[in-house]
């Protein structure tokens, strides 16, 4: 029934001058010296160019990278000269100088670093651009007097660096003046810990060769006691803290112990110091604290803050951020870009094709088709033109809209669930830790056992005897590893998450993770692709790229669909022309000499004769199926029909199938129609009342919220999504899981963030989790034997500070070596979405 | 072997001072990003270059800039 069609040779692929990949062969422009694969590519080189920074591109090969295409918004940027929105992130440096931070789309590789950071030699009124590599925020310093925030930005932004205002920064800053507090206790400590050993070296020597002078004894003794003393009031004071506000709530934190031991061992040994006689432990104190706590916290802190903060730069370039408001009246006005907040209802905006919608408001001109699947769920777009309401966050696929603002900012409906986000945020209890669990009975235990080892050796000899069994056993008995336990598994889990590309904000998240009942999934974006693509093709392989490169002449969105098909695959034709399109119905075309005709059944009859009654039964079943059937002609002939609609991804099936398997009830949880998601769940395996559809955001944090407070629970409640609508339930699930393409209030709902596609890294998740608990128990044993085995000694009147001074270092040795060896979030070799082989469970 | 009581209390006094100087360049935020300039000594200078890559832009330049557009760059 199909014509054999001529076979076609792809043009011969150029690559682009700026990032390399293949040019389309519409787009190569005979006698230009450089092609482009794309305007954005073009525009950055010509700059690049210009502003003489061809140095760049050497940088780029020298570090072996790979450039993707450039995205220039070409925005004015205007809302960033705003007086309000500029304070968020900026701190005014004297009388004429101010320090903005930005966060920078598009930073990839150190050459990045390079060309952002000579930017001050091109923009006058810019003294020093710093940009940090691992979160790609830039500090830019700058002259108000001289040059505009807006100026700066449009320069980023035509280098292909999309700069976005980066807000939190007064969390931040605590969080960073606390970090770098840390940082100095424990260099103090350190430096204190390495002289105290090299001293006390020297003790130990003497007391091998058989005796010291005396001088020289009492002045090793007091430079020890001196070089102690900063370790103990200046490093330490945290432990202390935390140990004394423990005890006035009426807890038992896992510092008490620490932070006896500490105190015993400086006391006892000031007074021997002081006495010139008896054993000395000022060795032992200060690589207690050091190598220990404060380095394993410390560590703990970083993973922990790279985390936030790179959930943070996500959420920030995730979040709507400014609008195109008419300055005059009618639809041709001049439009400026201004913040949310400058917005009253009334005021006209503009939204181009492909952008977001800003506001909450009513169509004034322009016809078009939304995507509002982030907001309801929806995966098919929704036409709009004047007079039908639109609401903020859903995505202009088509046309431009002219929109009269309604509601903007806080009370907009997206406004509205951000504030139910966090308010669920704001009542989630805290966990303890499983140190601080054991706390207590070590406390008990200790306490006990220094009571029983004083009243023995008090019956046996003398009383300062006694005393200095005591005292070296609450030495040895330190915890100091047991309190390395938690923060190094977890920091080491942490870091290995994001390089995984597993973001996780809320450490909690793991614990909950060991024992899930129920995964509630969204279905658009998360389960699916959330968007159109050529989900099914029934026909020829050749018309299908016929179709592909007449369609690329549109906008609509299922053009989209059908070039997101091929990606960034050369043209196969070299003209087209006489391209007509009919609303609603098709397009029309001619390919080289072929005419080509795409769309419903009734264009493509308009072009020739009927359609063949297996084609009709072939788009049948694509409708029986959910997808649109879009019919392909060539030359009066129909050569194929293709599918449109909302692809499922193809990992899904597998990790429900995988959930199943741990015995986790899988449900789906969305708001579009359910005839639709009772087709992904059949699909996907899942009986038909495990799939809810139809669901608003409230409906969902409904669900969620009766999930969370039954009674007869078995374990946590774990929500994915990526959309508005997901936010509030995310926020009330016990985890709540942002998938990869997540909105801004996703982002701050959730607790881990995913930046790899799909939901595949649900099922490592879990299996990283277990694994964690699995190496922090280990952790814990191994520090509860070697004080079980030192107090052993320790209560016989066996333990020096020699011994004391060799098991401490040990003891934290072997839980180091024990936590890096975790084995959590591994790399997956093949480089897809692979959940780890983990064997321990 | 007396001048030990001299040394020691010494170099003890110099790393003091060294540890001082660690404390202020951690609490003025040196070590907060340990990670751009491992990147950043693999930069050469820039070389030189005729037309003056390192001074300000020509006004006629400047102006382009304020005002967003280049005749080969479109809107």
């Amino acid at each position: 029934m199909n014509p054999r069609l001529p076979a076609r040779r792809p043009t011969a692929a150029v690559a682009c001058a700026h990032c390399g990949l293949p040019v389309p062969a519409s787009l190569v422009r005979e006698g230009d010296a450089e092609q482009f694969c794309c305007n954005g590519c073009r525009q950055v080189r010509t700059l690049v160019h210009e502003w003489g920074f061809d140095q760049y591109y050497r940088l780029v090969d020298r570090q072996q990278g790979q450039l993707g295409p450039a995205r220039v918004t070409g925005r004015s940027f205007e809302d960033f000269d705003d007086g309000g929105r500029q304070a968020e992130a900026t701190t005014t440096l004297g009388s004429d100088r101010r320090c903005t931070r930005l966060y920078l789309e598009g930073v990839h590789c150190a050459a990045c670093v390079w060309l952002v950071e000579r930017l001050p030699a091109v923009l006058p009124g810019v003294d020093e651009v710093r940009l940090n590599y691992g979160n790609a925020v830039a500090d830019v310093t700058w002259r108000p007097g001289h040059t505009r925030l807006s100026v700066i930005a449009r320069a980023l932004d035509r280098l292909g660096y999309t700069p976005h205002i980066h807000r939190a920064a007064g969390v931040q800053e605590a969080r960073r003046s606390e970090d770098r507090a840390s940082l100095a206790r424990l260099g103090v400590a350190a430096a204190c810990a390495m002289n105290l050993m090299f001293l006390h070296g020297a003790l130990y020597a003497g007391e091998y060769a058989g005796g010291m002078a005396s001088p020289y004894y009492a002045f090793f003794r007091w430079l020890s006691f001196v070089v102690a003393t900063p370790v103990l009031v200046f490093s330490a004071r945290p432990f202390f803290q935390t140990a004394i506000a423990g005890l006035r709530a009426g807890m038992v934190h896992i510092d008490l112990p620490i932070a006896v031991a500490l105190a015993v061992t400086f006391v006892a040994s000031a007074a021997n110091t002081v006495r010139g006689a008896g054993p000395i432990w000022f060795d032992s104190l200060a690589p207690m604290l050091v190598a220990a706590l404060l380095g394993a916290r410390q560590l703990q802190r970083g993973a922990q803050r790279a985390a936030l903060e790179r959930a943070d730069s996500l959420r920030g370039a995730a979040f709507l951020e400014f609008a195109r408001k008419f300055t005059g009246a009618g639809p041709d006005a001049p439009v400026v870009e201004v913040p949310l907040t400058g917005l009253v209802r009334g005021d006209r905006v503009e939204v181009r094709s492909g952008e977001l919608v800003p506001v909450d408001g009513v169509v004034l001109a322009g016809r078009s088709s939304l995507d509002n699947a982030v907001l309801t769920g929806e995966s098919a777009p929704v036409p709009v033109s004047a007079g039908d309401s639109v609401n903020a966050g859903a995505t202009n696929l088509g046309a431009r809209l002219v929109v009269r603002v309604e509601a903007a900012g806080d009370r907009t409906r997206v406004g509205a669930l951000l504030a139910l986000v966090q308010d669920a945020l704001s009542r989630r209890p805290m966990l303890l830790q499983a140190t601080d669990r054991l706390a207590r009975r070590f406390v008990q235990v200790l306490l006990g056992l220094a009571l029983v080892t004083g009243a023995a050796w008090t019956a046996i000899g003398p009383v300062a005897v006694a005393m200095e069994h005591v005292v070296a056993l609450l030495v040895v008995a330190c915890p100091c590893a047991l309190g390395l336990s938690v923060p190094l598994a977890m920091s080491v889990t942490l870091l290995r998450a994001a390089r995984a590309g597993i973001f996780i904000k809320n450490p909690d998240a793991l614990d909950r993770l060991l024992r899930v009942e129920t995964v509630l999934l969204d279905k658009t974006g998360t389960l699916t692709e959330g968007r159109s693509t050529v989900t099914r093709w029934v026909g020829d392989e050749g018309a299908l790229q016929l179709a592909r490169d007449l369609e690329s002449e549109s906008s609509h969105a299922v053009a989209k669909a059908f070039r997101s098909a091929f990606g960034q695959f050369p043209r196969v034709v070299r003209t087209v022309d006489d391209v007509v399109e009919s609303p609603g119905q098709g397009i029309a075309g001619r390919l080289d000499v072929r005419r080509v005709r795409v769309g419903n059944r009734a264009h493509v009859e308009a072009g020739a004769s009927a359609v063949p009654s297996a084609w009709l039964g072939a788009a049948d079943a694509m409708v029986a199926e959910g997808l649109s059937p879009v019919f392909v002609a060539i030359d009066g002939h129909v050569e194929g029909v293709a599918g449109i609609g909302d692809a499922v991804r193809p990992e899904a099936a597998r990790t429900v199938a995988a959930l199943h398997a741990r015995g986790i009830r899988v449900r789906i949880l969305s708001g579009d129609h359910p005839a639709i998601v009772a087709r992904v769940a059949a699909q996907l395996g899942l009986p038909q009342d495990a799939a809810v559809g139809g669901l608003t955001p409230e409906g969902k944090h409904d669900i969620v919220a009766g999930m969370t407070a039954s009674p007869g629970r078995t374990g946590a409640v774990v929500m994915v999504g990526d959309g508005v609508n997901d936010a509030a339930a995310l926020a009330l699930a016990d985890v709540g899981i942002a998938v990869q393409g997540g909105t801004g209030a996703t982002i701050v709902a959730a607790d881990v963030v995913l930046t790899r596609q799909g939901v595949a890294p649900l099922v490592d998740l879990m299996v990283s989790a277990r694994r964690l608990r699995w190496v922090v128990r280990r952790n814990i044993g191994f520090s509860l034997a070697y004080n079980i085995v030192a107090s052993a000694f320790a209560v016989g009147g066996m333990v020096g500070p020699l011994l004391g001074a060799v098991l401490m270092p040990a003891s934290s040795l072997t839980v180091v070596l024990s936590s890096v060896m975790t084995g959590t979030f591994a790399r997956p070799r093949s480089g897809a979405a692979a959940p780890s082989a983990e064997g321990g469970a | 072997m007396e001048t030990i009581f001299v040394l020691l209390p010494l170099a003890l006094l110099i790393a003091a001072i060294a540890v001082g100087l660690f404390v202020w360049a951690a609490r003025s935020g040196q070590f907060d990003d340990l990670e751009t300039p491992a990147v950043r000594i693999l930069f050469d200078d820039d070389e030189p270059r005729a037309s003056a890559a390192g001074s300000r832009t020509p006004p006629s330049d400047q102006r382009r800039l304020s005002q967003d557009s280049t005749r080969r760059v479109p809107r």
